[in-house]
């Protein structure tokens, strides 16, 4: 495939066509991305957040579904929290996630560890995975709308320059992010 | 006089229970949002089968799996 690729009008046409369809697909992408890489931003500020308030407050007790009680520490998003156990004089942290679905809510530990910023950092690795979960997916499923709507014709340049556009809001975010704790370091 | 609608209408079967449903699908009928979807199937909460061009879809049968029983 060639990256160099100009769109040509048909395909341009098409493409901005496309973008309407999967716009609030899109909006919520872009705010996921956002959530992930605000977290990764702020890295050490949320870690000694969360190491300070493990050290001085008790925070409130979260059990989670494998039956062990976490403290709450700091909010990482909705529905993500990082929390703390001690065990034997050690503190562990981990990122809990409380999940409200229809028929209840599920505590989990997604990542735990005795280095608050390891935890963090393993879990926006895993976060980012999911986030190409998603882009690839939604790449999926506009190369079957590009099917279904024109068929016989090659549109694998349109698929490409909206895959590039989630790739774009993906690195646009990580580079920020970088920055950020950079600048955080110095 | 019975028009051809009122005829189709009348022969029309209930609309047949669809196998499976996009990720978006999904997190719109569980009421949770798409991000929450996409975690439940990288955590392998939620199994799902892929289709042509890779996408996505949730059985039925996994989603109400997933009502039925607790996340852990």
């Amino acid at each position: 495939m060639n990256s160099n690729h100009i769109l040509t009008g048909q395909e341009e046409r098409i493409a901005v066509e496309t973008n309407a369809v999967f716009a609030e697909q899109m909006k919520h992408f872009k705010n996921s991305c956002d959530e992930i890489h605000g977290i990764e931003s702020n890295l050490t500020t949320i870690g000694n957040e969360a190491f300070r308030t493990a050290l001085l407050s008790p925070g409130r007790t979260i059990q989670t579904d494998d039956g062990t009680e976490w403290r709450h520490d700091f909010d990482l998003s909705k529905i993500t929290s990082i929390c703390h156990r001690r065990i034997a004089g050690k503190i562990e942290f981990a990122v809990i996630e409380c999940l409200s679905l229809p028929t209840g809510e599920a505590k989990e530990v997604l990542n735990s560890g005795h280095n608050v910023r390891d935890v963090l950092r393993e879990f926006i690795r895993d976060q980012k995975q999911i986030l190409n979960l998603w882009k690839d997916d939604v790449k999926a499923q506009v190369s079957e709308h590009l099917i279904e709507n024109y068929p016989h014709q090659d549109m694998s340049y349109v698929v490409e320059s909206f895959e590039a556009k989630m790739e774009r809001v993906i690195s646009e975010r990580q580079s920020l992010a970088q920055n950020r704790s950079r600048g955080m370091r110095v | 006089m019975e028009t051809e609608n009122d005829a189709q209408t009348q022969t029309a079967a209930p609309p047949a229970e669809r196998l499976a449903y996009s990720v978006q699908e999904s997190a719109d009928m569980l009421g949770i949002n798409y991000y929450t979807m996409y975690r439940l199937i990288q955590r392998q909460k939620l199994k799902t089968c892929r289709v042509l061009r890779g996408k996505l879809l949730v059985p039925r049968v996994e989603l109400l799996k997933l009502l039925q029983t607790n996340l852990m």
